[in-house]
C-alpha cells in the first residue's frame, strides 16, 4: 500500500511542479506570440497594398478581412485565404480594390510546396503578375503559352499545379468577397 | 568495476558511441530537419537543452522514483523541458521555430533522450549524467551538422545561407527532398563503417606481422 | 469523399514514413521480415486510430475549452503511453497467441514519433473529429504500407552480396531512398 502511495505522490507531484511552471512560461511566452502574428499580417497587408498607410479589421463574424485606406480614404481590401496546394495548404494574402475588380498584389504567406518547384511560387517574377490582374470573371492560370488577356496569369513550369492551386485559392476567395458585397456587408 | 573519467563521459557521446552514427537512435528528426546547416544547428541546441536538464532533474530524484513509474515520469519531465523549449522559441525565434515546426514537439519522443536516462541518468551521479547528456548532444550536433551540411550545399548551393558553389552549379533538388535525406544518411553511414573496417583490418595485419616476427609463422587458421 | 482523399494522401501521396519520417526507428528495426513487419504494421495502425481519437476528444473537450493549450505536449504523449499499455493489457488478456506474436513490438510503439506526430498534426491541420480517424487509417496504412514494402526487399537482400561498409543500416537507408522516390511518383495524384 505504501508503494502505491509513493507512486501516486511522485507522479503528482511532477505533475504539480511543471504545470505550474508551464503556466507561468506560457503567461510570459503568449503575448509575444500574438504580438508576432499581428506583426506577419500587418506587413503582408502593406506588401500587398503599397500605396495604403491604414487598415482596420472588419467585424465579420468567423471571416478574417481587412479594409485598407489612404489618408482615410478607401482604397480596397486585404483578403487572408488558405486553400490546399500540391503537398499541402497554402496561405494567401491578396490585395484587392474597392469594387473587387482588380488584385492590387498578392503575397505567399504559408506554403509546404516542394522545394525548388513549388515554392516559386513566393518568388516575385510569379507573384508580380497579380498586380493590376482584373477579376473578370475570374483569374485563370494558363499552362504553356503567354498571358494574354487582362485576367489570365502565367503557370510557372514544372509548378503548374502549386501555380493553379493559388489562382483557385484566390477564386475562392473572391467568390466569398463577392457575396459578401451583394449582402451589404463590406460597407 | 572500470573508473570511467569525468572527461570520457562527455566525449563518449561525440564519437565512439555517437547517438545517431552508432546507436542509431533519433534518426526521425535527423532526417527531417536536415534541409539546411541552421535548421540542424537549432534542432540539436534545442534537443541537448532537453537532454540536459531532464538528465539533471532525472539524476536528483532518481533514488525516490519508484521503479513502477519511472518511464512516465521520464515523459512527463522530457514533455515539460520540451514544451518550455517550444514557448521560448515560438516567443523570442518564431521564424526558426517556423521551419522546424512540428518536429521540436516529437523532441519529447526521441529515443535518444528517453534511452540515456534508462541507460544513464537513473543510475548515475548529477555531473556524470550532465556530461553523458552534454555528450551525446555533441554528437547529435555534429551529426546534423555533417548532414544538413551535405543536403545544404549540394541542394541549395549555400552553407548557413551563404551562397558556396558557383553559380553554373545546378542544385541536386533531390537532396531538399525526403529521398535525398535517407540517401545521404545511408552513404554516410557507410563511408563511416568503412573506415572502422580499415582500422580494423590494418590493426589486424599489424597484430599477424608481430606474430610473424616472434614465431616466424602465422596462426594456424591464417595459414593459407 | 474529402475523408478519402485525407485518407489517400497520408497512406501514399504523403506517406508518414516516406514523407514525413515519422516512424523511422521502427522501420529500420524491425523491417527484416515481412511477417514482423506486417504485424508490427497493424499493431501501430491500430494505435494511431484510437490515438485520433482520444486526443482530439482531450483536445478539443478539456484543454480548449479551459486554455489549457500548452499542456498540449505533456497531455498527449501521457495518453499515448497509457493507451499503448491499455491496449497490451487488452490484448494480452482477449488473445495470448496474438500477444506472442506482438508482444516485443507493443511497448516501442510508445516512442514511434508517428504517433504523436499524427496528434500533433490533427491539431494543427484542425481536423473534426471523423477527418482524424481518417486520417489515423491513411496514416497507419501507409507506415504497414511502407514497412512490409522494405520488409520484402530487405528479405531478398539477404541473398544479395552487400559490401560490408553498406550491411545493416546503410543499405537500408538507401533503399529507404529509393522506395521515397519512387513514392514520389504518386504526388500530384490527388489535390488536397
Amino acid at each position: 500500500m505504501k508503494l502505491v502511495i509513493k507512486m501516486i505522490f511522485t507522479l503528482s507531484f511532477i505533475g504539480i511542479i511543471s504545470g505550474a511552471l508551464l503556466s507561468e512560461l506560457s503567461g510570459w511566452a503568449e503575448p509575444q506570440i500574438a504580438a508576432h502574428r499581428l506583426e506577419d499580417t500587418k506587413n503582408a497587408i502593406f506588401l500587398v497594398q503599397p500605396k495604403a498607410d491604414n487598415y482596420k479589421k472588419l467585424d465579420l463574424s468567423d471571416f478574417e478581412l481587412y479594409q485598407v485606406s489612404v489618408s482615410d480614404s478607401i482604397i480596397g481590401y486585404a483578403l487572408p485565404y488558405s486553400g490546399s496546394g500540391f503537398q499541402g495548404n497554402i496561405r494567401l494574402m491578396i490585395g484587392l480594390d474597392s469594387d473587387l475588380n482588380k488584385i492590387t498584389g498578392m503575397r505567399v504567406l504559408e506554403q509546404v510546396e516542394t522545394p525548388g518547384l513549388g515554392t516559386k511560387v513566393t518568388e516575385n517574377f510569379f507573384t508580380d503578375q497579380f498586380i493590376n490582374l482584373s477579376t473578370n470573371p475570374f483569374i485563370d492560370c494558363i499552362k504553356g503559352a503567354k498571358a494574354s488577356k487582362d485576367n489570365e496569369i502565367e503557370a510557372i513550369t514544372g509548378a503548374t499545379i502549386s501555380s493553379k492551386a493559388v489562382s483557385r485559392i484566390i477564386n475562392d476567395g473572391l467568390i466569398k468577397l463577392r457575396s459578401l458585397k451583394k449582402e451589404g456587408k463590406l460597407g | 568495476m572500470k573508473e570511467v573519467t569525468l572527461l570520457t563521459e562527455y566525449t563518449k557521446g561525440v564519437w565512439k558511441n555517437n547517438p545517431i552514427f552508432i546507436q542509431v537512435l533519433g534518426t526521425c528528426p535527423t532526417l527531417a530537419v536536415t534541409v539546411s546547416a541552421i535548421n540542424g544547428i537549432a534542432m540539436a541546441l534545442a534537443t541537448t537543452f532537453v537532454l540536459l536538464f531532464s538528465s539533471i532533474i532525472i539524476s536528483s530524484i532518481r533514488k525516490i522514483i519508484p521503479a513502477q513509474v519511472r518511464i512516465a515520469s521520464y515523459i512527463l519531465i522530457i514533455a515539460t523541458f520540451v514544451t518550455i523549449v517550444d514557448l521560448i522559441m515560438k516567443a523570442q525565434f518564431p521564424e526558426l521555430s517556423k521551419s522546424l515546426g512540428p518536429y521540436i514537439p516529437l523532441i519529447v519522443v526521441n529515443c535518444i533522450i528517453l534511452g540515456r536516462q534508462e541507460a544513464f541518468s537513473s543510475k548515475n551521479g548529477i555531473i556524470r549524467s550532465a556530461l553523458d547528456a552534454l555528450g551525446m548532444g555533441t554528437g547529435f550536433l555534429i551529426a546534423l551538422l555533417i548532414l544538413g551540411g551535405i543536403r545544404e550545399i549540394l541542394g541549395n548551393k549555400t552553407i548557413l545561407g551563404f551562397q558556396i558553389m558557383p553559380n553554373m552549379f545546378e542544385p541536386w533538388l533531390i537532396m531538399i527532398l525526403p529521398a535525398g535525406a535517407f540517401l545521404t544518411l545511408g552513404l554516410l553511414m557507410a563511408y563511416l563503417n568503412y573506415l572502422v573496417i580499415k582500422k580494423k583490418n590494418r590493426e589486424k595485419s599489424q597484430l599477424l606481422a608481430k606474430y610473424r616476427i616472434a614465431n616466424n609463422s602465422l596462426p594456424i587458421d591464417e595459414e593459407i | 469523399m474529402e475523408l478519402l482523399l485525407i485518407f489517400f494522401s497520408a497512406a501514399i501521396v504523403n506517406n508518414f514514413v516516406l514523407s514525413y519520417f515519422l516512424g523511422i526507428c521502427p522501420f529500420i528495426g524491425v523491417s527484416n521480415k515481412i511477417s514482423s513487419a506486417f504485424s508490427m504494421g497493424l499493431a501501430t495502425t491500430f494505435v494511431l486510430v484510437l490515438t485520433a481519437i482520444v486526443t482530439w476528444l482531450i483536445y478539443h473537450i478539456i484543454l480548449l475549452p479551459y486554455h489549457l493549450d500548452f499542456l498540449q505536449y505533456v497531455a498527449f504523449i501521457l495518453v499515448i503511453a497509457s493507451l499503448v499499455q491499455f491496449v497490451e493489457m487488452f490484448i494480452k488478456k482477449v488473445s495470448q497467441p496474438l500477444y506472442s506474436a506482438l508482444g516485443i513490438f507493443l511497448p516501442l510503439i510508445t516512442t514511434n514519433c508517428a504517433i504523436l506526430g499524427l496528434a500533433l498534426f490533427i491539431v494543427l491541420r484542425d481536423y473534426s473529429f471523423v477527418e482524424g480517424i481518417f486520417f489515423g487509417l491513411g496514416a497507419g496504412v501507409g507506415f504497414t504500407l511502407a514497412i512490409t514494402i522494405m520488409a520484402g526487399i530487405r528479405e531478398e537482400l539477404e541473398l544479395a552480396d552487400i559490401p560490408e561498409p553498406f550491411r545493416g543500416v546503410p543499405i537500408t537507408l538507401i533503399v529507404a531512398g529509393i522506395l521515397a522516390m519512387a513514392f514520389m511518383g504518386f504526388s500530384g495524384l490527388i489535390t488536397l
